[in-house]
């Protein structure tokens, strides 16, 4: 185990760092420069800047030297906020993102287990039919229309909660529910099909016929194994949760991450595309070994590598 | 693994935070007039409080509010700030001796001195400091080799004669210099604070020092919302009513109409479908901006763009009205010039563009008639019989859908014509148009003083913003005139621009299509709000009724 871990850690930072080259140069193939005012300056003063700032030196040069910062934790200043390091920058705003992301991802893979479980258990009965419905409905609406009427309703009409702004918990709840809309669909979907499989299983008839109640059967022995599927793709979905969704934290003015990752790309803001791509790759990878190693916990027939056996 | 014991403890724990919140639901941003304190918003963040360096116009609204510099604008009107008063030039305009207060001070006690607006501007040519705007100094004598890298910084032309009088010496007259000193770039700077941060100054609202009306505080330099406080050091103080000024970053016009209706914004501005909705309300400020966008045609590519009768066929087929009402909806003004209205006025107290409008107000007027006939003319003087553009513009919403009504509108007016629409984003969009690589796009201008020359100067021959080409010896003549032998006389001056101005809108050099204007709901107790030519409040004689 120990050494398989550290294997995959081998092979992440690899990732990362062809990811970080792959973007690096990518970037530098954009038109344009990355300063707000070039539509006024002239050629020669756009210049005079990239001297200023290096941007006049060979790519591979650039990257080099961004590289090198990279060792020494520097990850550049931001051309959208002057002066700004792209690590605080980062680190200022990936709170919030996380926080709605994080609650988003609990709530919505709970409620969409459960509801694929009731689904699965009462098949081809009203209830299903019902929590399918719930599912093609979270499923096909953007995230970005439930965050209109959830502020429409909940917050402009019956002032639950706060319209806006981000002022304490009850600021992160509609934009957590908004969130939590496509998790909970996608993980109710698996959820029902997978375990529809699993309650004809022989052993599930075998459980039964030890006299279980048809509530302890899903509970004991049927849950852990549609698990499965659910936990592939909780995986990808919560680092794209977490790194904020740029139009639901628009709506409900959330200070994160989300608009910033689509505004550096478009105003060419170099180190920041690179300090978020990074931080993004970065998520993802772990998130992937830790989906791995959760495999193997959820069902210890999975081997997470040859040598070792299960374990 | 007792995923189920441990969902349903998951479950309840958060149905019961969800309760505990919905207990709490309460508007914590309602305003009471009693405070006086205005609630407001901006549509992105504070780039920099670095006045040098600062590019967006939300940061220059902060840095308007907690600085002054020489003068400021209240309304339309300039009035002296630092200076005791608007200064008038010697020396055939070159010379401009600014008297300064004795009683202004920064917010750490320090005076402010001639010294501290010397260190600014030194500071801002400098090309290490990376100022976007240091263009602007470039009339004051040695500023343009300065920022070339060929003269050191502290040879520019601007001198503390004591500590509290300036003296700036200018290669040649420039009748709208005082103008210009509005702008952030010229504000004075505290040399103590600006070493002691370096790079970090204005990277927070701790990392600086105010002389303004008000003080920054609460801002981190990232973050979404900030508060900009009374400052008891300002020389002017007594005349602020104001105790607090809130700001909070809003993107979504449906957010911002939400708070404004719920008590949560005393000024919010609106774009699209939620401008549209509320354009009745009496609440809703149309602020015309001083920024107008245009077509240029590319004359270098494009022949047939040469013919002017072809040029006044695509303008006339426009119907600006409809465009403004039904694609915008944000009240924008259809454009008659390339000076947007409200800029500039004329020496006999009329508006600049208006007084254009006068005589050339028909080659911006929808008439379908006329353009087809100024089409088959133009047509047969180039002789062609139809005309393949591609149309280049941004990839916003917003511009997409402007480009489809263009589109559809022109090739349902004159026939034989096909546009095809490539939409870029706006970096690719820019980069191509300063190559001259498109046929026809949509640009905007945004003047950086109120004045006609910073848009007429754009279409002079060798203008490097002249990206379509358009090129006229008379137009020339009279630009160059109103800079060198009629720059120290307005009337002479503004004769020039205003026939420049009427030949551009005569030959449709450009194609100007509207004024932008900014939807704002304000609620009716916030009185006395200033609103400038540069399109930023002054927020000095502002309070809040009873």
């Amino acid at each position: 185990m120990g050494k398989y871990i550290l294997k995959r850690v081998g092979y992440m930072v690899l990732t990362m760092f062809i990811i970080a080259t792959a973007t690096f140069f990518l970037m530098k193939l954009m038109p344009g420069s990355p300063y707000a005012n070039q539509a006024k300056m002239t050629t020669e003063q756009i210049n005079i800047m990239n001297h200023q700032y290096g941007l006049d030196k060979p790519a591979y040069q650039q990257y080099w030297i961004y590289l090198v910062g990279l060792l020494h934790g520097d990850f550049g200043t931001s051309f959208q906020f002057n002066n700004q390091p792209v690590s605080y920058l980062i680190a200022s705003r990936i709170g919030p993102s996380m926080q709605i992301g994080v609650q988003a991802i609990i709530l919505g893979t709970l409620l969409g287990i459960l509801l694929g479980a009731i689904a699965a258990i009462r098949k081809n009965t009203w209830v299903d039919t019902v929590a399918t419905f719930f599912a093609i409905i979270g499923r096909s609406i953007p995230n970005f229309v439930f965050a209109v009427l959830l502020q429409f309703f909940l917050a402009f009409k019956l002032r639950i909660f706060p319209i806006a702004l981000w002022e304490g918990f009850s600021s992160s709840i509609l934009p957590t529910i908004a969130l939590a809309m496509a998790p909970l669909a996608t993980t109710a979907r698996f959820m029902r099909t997978e375990m529809v499989d699993v309650l004809n299983s022989d052993y599930i008839e075998l459980a039964r016929a030890k006299g279980n109640t048809p509530w302890q059967t899903v509970a004991k022995h049927a849950l852990r194994n549609s698990l499965i599927p659910v936990v592939t793709i909780i995986g990808p979905m919560a680092v794209d949760l977490m790194v904020g969704s740029m139009v639901v934290e628009n709506i409900f003015s959330i200070p994160g991450i989300g608009d910033q990752f689509v505004k550096s790309i478009t105003t060419n803001d170099y180190p920041t595309i690179m300090g978020l791509t990074l931080l993004y790759s970065f998520m993802l990878v772990v998130v992937i070994l830790i989906v791995d190693i959760l495999y193997g916990l959820i069902d210890p027939r999975i081997r997470l590598s040859g040598s070792e056996g299960s374990n | 693994m007792k995923f189920s014991s441990f969902g349903k403890a998951g479950l309840v724990s958060l149905a019961s935070l969800f309760f505990l919140a919905g207990c709490r639901g309460d508007q914590s941003t309602t305003n009471s007039s009693k405070d006086q304190v205005l609630t407001r918003m901006e549509g992105d963040v504070i780039g920099s409080m670095d006045s040098a360096t600062v590019t967006d116009a939300i940061s220059g609204q902060a840095l308007v509010d907690t600085m002054d510099g020489l003068y400021r604008y209240n309304g339309s009107e300039l009035q002296p700030a630092i200076a005791t008063k608007i200064a008038n030039p010697s020396n055939g305009g070159k010379i401009y001796t600014y008297t300064l207060r004795k009683n202004a001070k920064w917010s750490n006690g320090d005076d402010v001195t001639a010294k501290d607006f010397v260190f600014a501007w030194q500071r801002a040519v400098d090309p290490a400091t990376k100022s976007q705007y240091a263009y602007l100094f470039a009339g004051i004598k040695n500023a343009t080799a300065i920022m070339n890298g060929k003269m050191k910084p502290t040879k520019l032309a601007v001198k503390a004669i004591n500590a509290h009088t300036l003296q700036v010496e200018l290669d040649h007259a420039i009748p709208y210099f005082a103008t210009m000193l509005t702008n952030p770039v010229f504000f004075p700077q505290n040399e103590k604070i600006v070493k002691k941060y370096g790079s970090e100054y204005g990277t927070t609202a701790k990392k600086l020092v105010y002389n303004g009306p008000f003080k920054l505080t609460d801002w981190t330099g990232t973050n979404n919302s900030w508060t900009e406080v009374k400052n008891k050091f300002y020389w002017n103080n007594q005349e602020v009513r104001l105790n607090k000024i809130k700001v909070q970053v809003i993107k979504e016009p449906s957010t911002a109409l939400n708070l404004f209706e719920s008590n949560g914004l005393d000024d919010a501005v609106l774009s699209g479908e939620a401008a549209r909705q509320m354009k009745n309300d009496p609440s809703f400020t149309p602020r015309p901006q001083s920024s107008v966008f245009y077509l240029e045609l590319n004359e270098k590519k494009i022949p047939a763009f040469k013919n002017k009768n072809i040029r006044l066929a695509l303008s006339k087929a426009i119907n600006r009205k409809e465009y403004v009402e039904q694609v915008l909806g944000n009240s924008s003004i259809p454009a008659r010039n390339v000076t947007p209205e409200n800029l500039a006025k004329m020496p006999d107290d009329t508006d600049f563009s208006e007084a254009a409008a006068k005589d050339t107000k028909y080659a911006t007027n929808f008439s379908k008639k006329e353009a087809k006939q100024l089409w088959q003319q133009g047509l047969k003087e180039v002789g062609i019989s139809n005309l393949n553009v591609e149309f280049m513009t941004d990839d916003s919403e917003n511009a997409k859908k402007s480009a489809e009504y263009f589109q559809s509108q022109l090739e349902s007016i004159l026939p034989g014509l096909k546009i095809k629409i490539t939409s870029l984003p706006f970096k690719t969009r820019l980069t191509r148009s300063q190559a001259g690589d498109f046929d026809l796009v949509m640009s905007a201008w945004g003047a950086d003083f109120p004045d006609p020359i910073t848009y007429l100067d754009l279409f002079t021959s060798n203008n490097s913003q002249n990206n379509g080409g358009w090129s006229n010896t008379k137009y020339d003549q009279l630009i160059q005139a109103s800079k060198t032998t009629h720059a120290t006389n307005p009337q002479a001056r503004f004769n020039d621009l205003l026939q420049a101005q009427e030949i551009l809108t005569d030959d449709q050099g450009v194609i100007p299509i509207y004024q932008r204007a900014e939807a704002h709901l304000i609620n009716a107790k916030v009185k006395g709000l200033a609103y400038s030519p540069s399109n930023q409040y002054n927020f000095v004689h502002t309070y809040i009724a009873k």
